[in-house]
C-alpha cells in the first residue's frame, strides 16, 4: 500500500503565507510552519497551525552554500517551540515559477546536513522542507523512525477546496455517461474530483438518508455512514428507501405483545443497511462504509479523522461535540444540518418551523462558540431515558421533536450543493461559512455569519485550543 | 475515568478537604461521586448531608447536575426546600434521595468546574431564602 502524506492548510493561513512568500519582488523568502500530525491507515497529514513568518535579513540571510538560509537561531526557537507544543516542524521557502516546483540540488544537501539533528532536537515530531510556487509545493518530510517521505499535495480548506502539488496535475477525465449532465456544470476535473473524495454522514436518519442519496448520485468515491440505530415504523415517512420489513412494523404494532415487538425492534434493519442500499442502487461505483454504532465512542470518532468532509445528521448534542472537536482539531470541514420546531403547548400554534445549514471550516467560527451545543443538554444526555424519565428532565417545552422529509429535504439539499461548489471550485460570492435557515411559513431564507472566539477551546487562535492538533490531543469520546 | 474527569475529582477533594470523597467511574469515562458529611448549615435539618452527582464523560464542556442529597433534610423553618427540588434516586445505587437540579445557565468550561458547582449548591441550600 502507498503511503501518502499531504499537507492541510486553511486558506487564510495560506492567503499569509503566499503573501509572505510572494511579495512581487521576485525575491526567495522563508518561514517555519508548524503542523498537528494526523495519522490515517494509508499515511497521514499535517495540519498546518501556525506560520512563523522569517524577517528577510534578520532570519532569513543570505547563505554559506545555498543561496539563502534560515538563521541558526531562529530555527533553533522554532523547532524547540514545535517540539514542546508537539507540533511538526516544516521549513519553507519559495523559488520562482507557477505550476511546477522542485527542491534545488542545494536544497536537497541542506536537508541531509541538517535534518538529522533537527530530527533529534524535536524528540519524536517530524521535521521536513517545503518549496512552494505560485501554485506548486513539494515537500521532504523526515520521520524519527528514519523514513523519509515525499509531500504528496497541500489541500487548501476553507470556503472551497484546493489542491497544490509539485506539478500541475490533471486528475483522470474519462468522461462518465452517467453524470454527463452535471459534469457539464462543473467539468469532467470536478466530477474526477468528487470521486476521489471520502465523505462521512454521521446520522442516517431523515436528513442523512437524503444526503447519502446524494452524495452517491453527485458521484462522491467513498461514503462512510455512521449510525447505531435500527429502522421504526414512525421512520417510514421520511428515512429514504425504508420499508415495512426494515421496520418490521408487522411485529412493532402497538397492538402486539411486548415480547412480539421486541422480536421486531431485535431484527429491524439498521439504518446504516438502509442506506448503504441507497447509496448502491444510486451509485455502484461508491464505495461504502457502515458502521452501526456510535459516534461518541473512540475508535468510531477516530475513523472520522480521515475523511475530507462530514455531514452532521444526528439529533444529540453529544454527537455534536464530538464532530465539532474534529472539524477544528483535524482541519475537516463539515455541516451541521437540522430543524425545528416549536409550539404553544396549550394551543399548538407554531411558533417556529425551520430547516437550517450550518457549515463549519477550519477558519470559521464553530459550534460551541455560537452555543449550539448547550452544556444542560450534554449533561442530560449522559443520562438514559428511563433516569432522564425519572429526574423529570425538561427540555424546552414548546419544542417539538420534528422530523418532516420536505422540511429536511430543503437544507440538506442546500448543504450538498455547498459541499458541491466547495469541493469543484464553482463560484460563489461568498466565503461559504455562513449558517442558512429555511423558513417555509414566510418563504424565508435567512443567512448569518457565526461568530468565532479567539479563546475557544476548539476553534480558537489560542495556544490551548484543539486547532490542527491532530493526534496529540484526546477527543471528547467515551473511553471503555 | 478520563483526564478531566480524573482532575474534576481532585478539585473537589481539594475543595472539601475535611470530608470523605468516593468516585466510581461509570463505564463511560465519567464518574459518579459522593462527597460524605457535608454542612449544610442550621437552615436545613439535619444539618450534615451526602451529596452525590455525576460528571460525564465530556466534561468540562458538560454541566453537572442535578445533585442528589440525603431523602430526609428539610428547611429549619418548615418551608419547603426550594425550587427544583424533587424527591427521587440516586442513579448509582437507587437509594432515596431528593434531587437538585441546579442548572447553570451560563456554564463555561474554562471557567467552571465540578467543584465550584458543587460550592454553589451547597451554598445554595444554606442560604436559600
Amino acid at each position: 500500500m502507498t503511503t501518502a502524506w499531504d499537507l492541510i492548510l486553511p486558506r487564510g493561513l495560506w492567503r499569509r503565507l503566499r503573501e509572505h512568500l510572494f511579495p512581487g519582488d521576485g525575491g526567495e523568502h522563508g518561514a517555519v510552519i508548524a503542523a498537528g500530525v494526523a495519522r490515517t491507515p494509508t499515511g497521514g497529514r499535517l495540519l498546518a497551525r501556525e506560520v512563523i513568518f522569517a524577517r528577510d535579513g534578520v532570519d532569513y540571510v543570505p547563505g554559506e552554500r545555498g543561496y539563502r538560509m534560515l538563521t541558526a537561531d531562529f530555527v533553533r526557537d522554532s523547532i524547540i517551540s514545535c517540539r514542546n507544543e508537539e507540533l511538526a516542524y516544516l521549513a519553507v521557502h519559495c523559488h520562482g515559477g507557477t505550476n511546477h516546483v522542485a527542491f534545488s540540488p542545494d536544497d536537497v544537501a541542506s536537508h541531509e546536513r541538517g535534518y538529522p539533528a533537527l530530527l533529534d532536537i524535536s524528540e519524536g515530531q517530524i521535521v521536513g522542507g517545503l518549496v512552494f510556487a505560485h501554485h506548486a509545493v513539494a515537500g521532504d518530510l523526515w520521520f524519527p523512525n528514519g523514513d523519509r517521505i515525499t509531500l504528496r499535495r497541500a489541500v487548501l480548506v476553507g470556503g472551497t477546496r484546493h489542491t497544490l502539488t509539485p506539478e500541475a496535475t490533471w486528475p483522470d477525465a474519462r468522461p462518465d455517461p452517467r453524470f454527463d449532465r452535471q459534469s457539464r456544470l462543473f467539468g469532467q476535473t470536478g466530477q474526477s474530483v468528487l470521486s476521489d473524495l471520502t465523505v462521512a454522514v454521521v446520522g442516517a436518519g431523515g436528513v442523512g438518508s437524503l444526503a447519502v442519496e446524494l452524495l452517491a448520485r453527485l458521484g462522491v468515491g467513498h461514503l462512510l455512514v455512521i449510525d447505531p440505530d435500527r429502522v421504526e415504523a414512525s421512520n417510514l415517512s421520511r428515512l429514504v428507501d425504508a420499508t415495512r420489513l426494515d421496520a418490521m412494523s408487522w411485529f412493532t404494532g402497538l397492538d402486539r405483545p411486548e415480547w412480539v415487538r421486541a422480536i421486531g425492534r431485535r431484527f429491524a434493519a439498521p439504518k446504516v443497511r438502509v442506506a448503504r442500499r441507497v447509496a448502491r442502487r444510486a451509485n455502484p461505483s461508491t464505495t461504502f462504509d457502515a458502521m452501526q454504532r456510535d459516534v461518541t465512542e473512540q475508535d468510531v470518532a477516530l475513523a472520522l479523522t480521515a475523511v475530507d468532509y462530514i455531514f452532521l445528521a444526528a439529533d444529540s448534542m453529544q454527537a455534536r461535540l464530538v464532530v465539532n472537536a474534529i472539524a477544528h482539531q483535524y482541519l475537516i470541514p463539515m455541516v451541521q444540518i437540522g430543524a425545528k420546531v416549536r409550539a404553544r403547548g396549550d394551543t399548538g400554534e407554531l411558533l417556529e418551523v425551520y430547516s437550517v445549514a450550518r457549515p463549519v471550516t477550519p477558519e470559521s467560527g464553530c459550534l460551541w462558540c455560537n452555543g449550539l451545543i448547550p452544556p444542560g443538554r450534554l449533561a442530560a444526555e449522559a443520562y438514559t431515558e428511563d433516569e432522564r424519565g425519572a429526574q423529570r428532565y425538561v427540555d424546552d417545552p414548546t419544542v417539538v421533536a420534528p422530523s418532516v422529509i420536505t422540511l429536511n429535504a430543503m437544507a440538506t439539499s442546500w448543504a450538498v450543493n455547498e459541499f458541491m461548489c466547495m469541493m469543484t471550485g464553482l463560484p460563489r460570492p461568498y466565503d461559504g461559512s455562513a449558517y442558512v435557515e429555511f423558513w417555509p411559513q414566510s418563504g424565508e431564507v435567512r443567512r448569518g455569519r457565526p461568530r468565532r472566539d479567539n479563546d475557544c477551546p476548539e476553534c480558537g487562535v489560542d495556544a490551548s485550543s484543539r486547532r490542527a492538533r491532530g493526534d496529540s490531543r484526546r477527543l471528547p469520546t467515551r473511553s471503555r | 475515568m478520563g483526564p478531566d474527569v480524573a482532575r474534576a475529582v481532585e478539585e473537589v477533594r481539594a475543595a472539601f478537604p475535611a470530608n470523605p470523597v468516593h468516585a466510581t467511574d461509570d463505564g463511560d469515562g465519567g464518574a459518579w461521586v459522593v462527597v460524605e458529611d457535608v454542612d449544610v448549615g442550621t437552615s436545613c435539618q439535619p444539618s450534615e448531608t451526602w451529596v452525590g452527582f455525576r460528571i460525564a464523560f465530556q466534561y468540562p464542556y458538560t454541566d453537572v447536575y442535578p445533585h442528589f442529597i440525603r431523602p430526609d433534610l428539610v428547611r429549619s423553618d418548615g418551608r419547603v426546600l426550594g425550587e427544583g427540588t424533587s424527591p427521587g434516586a440516586f442513579p448509582l445505587d437507587g437509594r432515596p434521595a431528593i434531587q437538585v437540579s441546579r442548572r447553570s445557565n451560563r456554564w463555561d468550561a474554562a471557567r467552571d468546574n465540578a467543584a465550584i458547582k458543587l460550592l454553589k449548591v451547597v451554598g445554595w441550600l444554606r442560604n436559600h431564602p
